[in-house]
Order: structure tokens, then sequence, then C-alpha cells
């Protein structure tokens, strides 16, 4: 598979936030990492970009191992929950800085930022401050700049939480839209059940460090592993059919 | 620890507000028949009294004496307007006004680098490193003015424990190199602190996301924290250079034949005494102040505009200095070089006082705390007592008038507020000379009277009082105000039952700050103060001058620990304060 966590632990002074978490994830899929706060989501997604190194266990990306190396050396980038953008530069210097590093040519990086800009629909904000845009396009100028350098994968770290109901369901839209045109393989990290069945392609599920279940949504809708699942996806409101199709849903 | 405590603070401070509030709707009366009743017209008349009395003496204590200094220096023999006074100043002072700008551009210089090198140490390391390191700052804060030179000449003189004793040198210190590196120096807290506080605004998220992109240490210190510092280091290297046009102390004290303008007001005031030749010196400093100041408030925007509506959470600095590269290693280099000066400079302080030296030998005494115990105690106690009024009054000043600022509709409010402001970067000297002019002579005539101290001391550290006390406000829900009008609270009711509980968290760090910075500085007061009753400070300067530096370091030392006594009550206040009061 192109994306393998095996046996990942992490602990934080005796106390252990990961527990022993495996899964394989292929290549152009979108993985949802779901539970709510504390579960260790947010942890696994450190690891995996290189910013915690785990207790034990070891990541596989493409078949290398990756475990040890550091962020800056990673194929691998982050859209950060609070975005990360660098508030001294403009939207195309912040979506070209990546580019720096991969010994561009300036007038070559230029170009690759607007066409990244264009891609989430920011070309006309290029020269414009990061305090001078809204949130929503703060968050698309973080995905602009993280997807610009071609990572291997790219993480997404709770990004619409800071967003209002309506403009997340756009971004929504919009990034499964860009993914998909991309092929990028990305781990996106949620609390919102919603999200989560909208964007993935598989979802796990975390309780208190230990990957409950790990499987396409509709499985996991169907066949919920245990009780922690079905209430937190309130799947006690869903009627299933024999043959599998939904009859009805029950508002409690 | 303290962040579950914040919630239970606000739900008890929110309680006892609604029952103020409560009490107003029950034992307020609400006269529905008469436009207005007896009470309200005299809240009414109160409150415009405490706005006129605010304002009017901001002006008479900031401007006026400012105006004196700008009329006085184009005053002529026969009392007409002339420009002859600058003529002469210049001829006579010409070559005092190019060393201060020598002096200050090269000390703003190097002060600068020593205090981007050391916030960045302090910010970056953990542990014990940054325990020490923080302690080294927050005492040198609380230190009195000619400390650095009293060490310097300790340490480096033509007898320095340094240069003499270890290197077995013999030469003469008195000189402009020493001056810049003395003022480069004792200039670094305040400037470190204030970037120490501009880093822990700088995104963590940022810093990650640099990493994430492939940069190296050395590129996230050059591409994204070293740009977010930008302004915040132009404010200090204006600071510093404000600072050092201002400093007399250090050139009079280790100058030797090399003087500034600041020190020529000096010798000016305390010697010949011409007012004239003063006024005009001290406009060729008030100008450049002016100016900076003005600079300074629109960095201090730009630096905010940049960090602080930064999303992320505030979390250690995430960088390796060690792995900066070239950079990183200067870095280290100038601030290892600051803190083990410090190091030195304060040993050297806290053990002259009791070293007694002979040619036998250097022996332990306590004959020089004895007779500074005999002869000096009133002084401290002097010192102390103007301290705690300067402060309680100075407090006060700053919530009432910071809370007209914030909440009311004030005429020329831009105008007020940059007034308050102006004296923070103002030189003493100017401050000082322009406080004899404006009050020696009836109706009033405050010279030599504790007042005129007093005042100068309030209206210097008001400028950062009233920043303090703005800031806490702006957190004080304008409901909570309406609310008093709402139920029936007129003007007072406001100001007595939502605005000064309000600011109860500024009340503390005011008070403190009020406090160190009245026994500590010297600027102006050396000027205002009358012989029979000298402050510690006054006296530190004249063991100083006079080579008494075993009672130099002695006062210097009883005034550094009286601070932090003090500074740790008020710390430790403002911890039991936090707690929440749930029986």
């Amino acid at each position: 598979m192109y994306l393998e966590l095996q046996h990942l632990s992490k602990n934080f002074e005796g106390k252990t936030v990961v527990k022993d978490l495996s899964l394989s994830l292929a290549e152009g899929e979108l993985l949802c990492i779901l539970g709510s706060s504390g579960c260790g989501k947010t942890t696994t997604l450190n690891m995996i970009g290189g910013f915690l190194r785990p207790s034990s266990g070891k990541i596989l990306l493409d078949g290398q191992d990756i475990t040890a190396m550091p962020p800056e050396r990673r194929p691998v980038t982050t859209v950060f929950q609070s975005y990360g953008l660098f508030p001294h530069m403009t939207v195309l210097q912040n979506v070209m800085y990546g580019l720096k590093f991969q010994k561009m040519k300036r007038t070559q990086a230029r170009e690759k930022a607007m066409h990244y800009l264009e891609l989430v629909n920011l070309s006309e904000y290029a020269n414009a401050g990061i305090y001078e845009i809204s949130g929503g396009q703060q968050q698309r100028v973080a995905l602009a700049r993280a997807l610009v350098v071609e990572p291997r994968l790219c993480l997404l770290d709770e990004p619409f939480c800071n967003l209002d109901a309506a403009l997340r369901v756009k971004m929504r839209e919009g990034l499964k839209e860009i993914q998909r045109k991309l092929n990028m393989t990305m781990v996106f990290v949620t609390h919102d059940q919603e999200e989560a069945l909208n964007l993935a392609d598989k979802i796990a599920i975390m309780e208190q460090g230990v990957l409950t279940q790990y499987d396409s949504p509709m499985n996991i809708y169907r066949r919920p592993a245990n009780d922690f699942v079905r209430e937190f996806l309130n799947l006690d409101e869903l009627v299933w059919s024999d043959e599998g199709a939904l009859l009805k849903v029950i508002k409690k | 620890m303290n962040k579950p405590n914040k919630p239970f603070e606000k739900k008890t401070n929110g309680l006892k507000r609604e029952r103020a509030s409560s009490d107003a709707l029950f034992f307020g009366k609400r006269s529905f028949s008469g436009p207005f009743s007896g009470r309200e017209l005299a809240g009414y008349a109160v409150d415009r009294l405490l706005l006129a009395v605010i304002l009017g003496s901001v002006c008479l204590f900031v401007l006026y004496p400012l105006l004196c200094i700008a009329f006085r220096s184009f005053n002529g023999k026969d009392g007409t307007f002339t420009l002859a006074n600058y003529g002469e100043t210049w001829a006579q002072y010409g070559t005092s006004l190019w060393n201060s700008i020598f002096v200050g551009v090269l000390s703003a210089f190097f002060c600068t680098i020593f205090s981007v090198s050391a916030a960045l140490v302090v910010s970056t390391r953990r542990g014990w490193m940054k325990l020490l390191c923080m302690g080294i700052l927050l005492v040198t804060m609380v230190s009195p003015p000619f400390v650095a030179s009293l060490a310097y000449i300790q340490l480096y003189g033509r007898r320095g424990w340094i240069t003499h004793g270890l290197l077995g040198l013999s030469w003469n210190p008195y000189n402009k190199w020493g001056v810049i590196l003395m003022q480069s120096v004792s200039f670094v807290p305040m400037n470190a602190l204030f970037l120490n506080g501009i880093l822990a605004k700088i995104d963590g998220d940022s810093i990650k996301a640099a990493r994430d992109l492939g940069a190296s240490p050395a590129s996230i210190l050059r591409d994204i924290v070293l740009p977010q510092m930008k302004p915040g280091i132009l404010v200090c290297l204006l600071l510093s250079f404000i600072r050092s046009l201002a400093d007399y102390g250090t050139p009079v004290i280790i100058g030797g034949r090399f003087s500034t303008i600041a020190s020529d007001i000096y010798y000016q005031l305390t010697g010949y005494a011409n007012l004239e030749k003063a006024s005009v010196l001290n406009m060729f400093l008030l100008l450049p102040s002016i100016g900076a100041f003005f600079l300074y408030r629109r960095l201090l925007r730009q630096s905010d505009a940049l960090v602080q509506s930064s999303r992320g959470k505030q979390e250690q600095l995430q960088l390796r200095l060690g792995k900066c590269g070239l950079l990183g290693g200067l870095i280290g280099l100038a601030s290892g070089l600051f803190f083990v000066m410090m190091i030195l400079q304060y040993a050297c302080i806290f053990s002259t006082g009791f070293i007694k030296v002979s040619k036998t030998g250097n022996r332990f005494t306590l004959q020089y705390l004895r007779q500074l115990l005999k002869t000096d105690l009133n002084t401290m106690g002097r010192s102390v007592l103007y301290a705690l009024i300067v402060s309680l009054v100075g407090t006060l000043f700053a919530m009432i008038f910071s809370y007209y600022m914030e909440r009311r509709k004030v005429p020329l409010r831009q105008g007020f507020d940059c007034l308050v402001t102006l004296p923070y970067m103002l030189p003493g000297t100017c401050f000082g000379i322009g406080y004899i002019l404006a009050f020696n002579h009836p109706p009033l005539k405050l010279t030599g009277t504790a007042l005129i101290v007093l005042a100068n001391m309030l209206f210097k550290q008001l400028p950062t009082c009233t920043k303090i006390c703005s800031a806490t406000l702006k957190q004080v829900p304008l409901a909570q105000e309406r609310a008093v009008h709402d139920l029936g609270g007129g003007q007072m009711a406001v100001l007595r039952d939502v605005i000064l509980p309000g600011l109860r968290p500024a009340f503390l760090s005011c008070f403190s700050y009020n406090f160190s910075s009245s026994m500590t500085t010297a600027g102006a007061i050396l000027f205002l103060i009358d012989p029979a009753r000298k402050l510690a400070v006054f006296k530190l300067f004249d063991a100083v001058y006079t080579g008494d530096y075993a009672v130099a370091s002695l006062i210097a030392t009883l005034i550094i620990l009286i601070v932090l006594a003090v500074e740790a009550l008020v710390y430790w206040i403002t911890g039991k304060a936090a707690k929440p009061r749930v029986s």
C-alpha cells in the first residue's frame, strides 16, 4: 500500500496517547481520522508529518521508511488548523516559499505558484497581504502552499474548523475536487462526522488513542464495530433494509 | 495551572457585578418625576470635574513645561524673541552634538544586536538556562542607573579587578568607547523583554509550516522569525538611540573629557545655571525625541498588526539556535558575551560593598554597611515613601485617564492620548528643566518641594501605566457599563462598580511598575531634588561620582533588594487574587 502505519504508539510522560495503531491507504485516496477531542488524532497526524517521533512503530510511504525523517526532508506537507501563514509575506510569497528549497528559479517558481493560486481560485489576491483576505481565503492559501511543492502526501488538521457552516460546505467541495484533480493522497483530521462522510474514501475512528474501526464510510455506517461508533455517529437513528438500503431516519 | 482558574475568577466577578447592579436596582432611587434628581446632577458635576482635573493636569505637567523650554530657548536678554542663543550654543557645543549622534548610533547598533540575541536565546531555551537568563534580565530591569558605570570602573578601570588585577594592564578607561559599551549593555534588558513579548506572539504553526516545506533552522530564522521581529527591532534601535542621547550619567561618570549634549546639560544645570543655553541644548534633544516618538508609535502599530493577529496558539518558539549556522553562532556569541558581562557586573556590585581593599589584600567587612545604615537610612525611607505615593496616585490617575480615553467622548482625544505618551520618549533632562522653568515662580512655585519630584515621576511613568490600563479595559465588556445605566446608575456608578473592579488586574502591574521605576529612575529627578530631601538614587550618583564605590554598591544592592521584595509581594498578591474564592 502507499501509506502504511505499522503499530504506531506514542507516550507522553508515561501516558499513552496513541496505542498500537496500524492502517494502510492506497495512492490517491483520502483518509479521514475521526474522533472527539483528545482521542489522539492530531498526535497521529503529527507523527505522520514528522513533528513528533513515535515511541514505537513505523511509518512507510511508498515503501520507504520515513519514521525518523525530519519534517523538512519528508515529502509530506501539512495544512495547519490555524493555517500557520507567514504574516510578513504576500499571498504569492507564501505559496512560493516552499519552492525555494527545491532550488527552483524565481520566475519558474512564481509561475507555478500562480498556477496553484488559480487552482484554489485566488489568483486575483496574489499580491494581497495575509490579513487583507478572509478566513476562508487564508485557508485556501494554506492549501495552495502545501500542494505547490507536490508532496507525496498532504495532511490536513481540522482545516475548516475556523470557518462558518455554509463556507465549510463550500470549501469541502472545493477540496474534494482538487484532491481528485491532482490525485493527491490526503489524511484529514476532523471531529465532524458529516465532513468525514462527505470527503473520505476511508474513515478511521479513534477513541482514547485506539483505532476502533477503519473502513469505507458505507461499511462503517452499515456495520459499526461497537457501541462507541454507533453512538458517536448516531447510527441508532438509521433503519436499514435487509438488502442494505437505508429505509428511514428516525430523529430522536 | 493558572488557566483553569481564570473562568472561575470571571464567574465570581460576574456574580459580584450582577449583585452590584441589582443593588442599584433596589436601592438606587430612580426618579421618574423630574428630568434630573439632585443626586444625578451631583454625579454629573463630579464626572465633569474629574475629567477637567485629569486633562488639566496633563496639560500643566506635560505640555506646559515643554512649551517653557521652547520659549526660553528663543528668549533674548531683554525678553525679546531671538535666535542668538542657538548660534552661541551651536558654536560652543557643536562637537558635543556630533559626539551625541556618534555615541547614539553606535550604542543603538550594538545594543540592538545584544537585545535581539538575548531575546532569541531566552525564548528558545528551556529549563535552567532560560530561568537564569530571565532572572538576570529581571534583576537588571530593577537596577538603579549608574550601576553599569560603577561596575565598569571597578572591573575594567585603572585599578580594575580584571584589567589591572587579572591582566596587569594600566590604562585609562575614561573615554567614549567605555560610554558606548556601557550604554549598549545597560539598555538591553528593556529591549530584550520587549522583543521577547513579540517572539512569544509569533504563530508556532508558521514555524512548523516552514519546516514542513523544507526550511532549515537557519532559513526559518532568516525568513520567518527575523522578518516578523523587524518592526520590533527598529523600535529597539530607536529607543536605544533616544536613551543614549538622553543619558547623562554614563558620560559624566566614565566619559572623562568626552562630552555629549546630555552631559553638557548636566554641567550647565548643576554648575553654570545658564537656563537659556540649557534650554537650547534641550531643544537639540527634544526635537529628535518628538520625531522619534511618532515613528515609534507607527512602528508599534506595524508590529502589532504583524504578530498580534496571528491565530495560532502561543507556544514556546521551536527553533534550535545551535543549528542556525553562522547567524545562530553569532547570536549565541553575542548573548553569551552579554550574560557573562551581566553576571560579572552584578557579582562585582554585590561584593564591592563588603570588601575592604588594602595593601595586604582584600578582606570581608561590614564597616560600610554599618556606616550606610547609620547615616542614610532615612534617605532610603524617603525613597520608598515617594515611590509608594507615586505608585498609588499614579496608578489611580492612569486608571481614570484610560477610562475617559477608552470609553468616553473626550474632546481632542487623540491629542491627549499622544500628549500623555510623549514623556515616554522624553529625555530626563528635558523633562527636568521643563519643570524648573515652569514651576519656579508664583503662582505655581513648586521648586524645592516634594510635589515637583512626585509629579515628575508620575507623569514620566504615566505612559506605560495608561497603556496597561487601556489594554485591560478593552477586556471589560461594554454591556456591563450599559447594564449599570439601564438599571439607573449614573456615570459615577459605572466608574465605581464596573471600571475600577474591571481594572483590578491592571492595578497590580501598574503598581509594581510604578514602584520599581520610582525607586530606580534618575532622569529628571537629579535636577529637581531639594538637597535637604535627598533620595537614594541621588545619593548613589553622588557616591559613584566622588569615588565612594563601596557605599554606592551598597545603596544599589539595597535598592535592588527592596524593589525585588515589593515585586515579589505584588506577585504573591496577584497569585492569591487569581485563586477562586469558593468556599
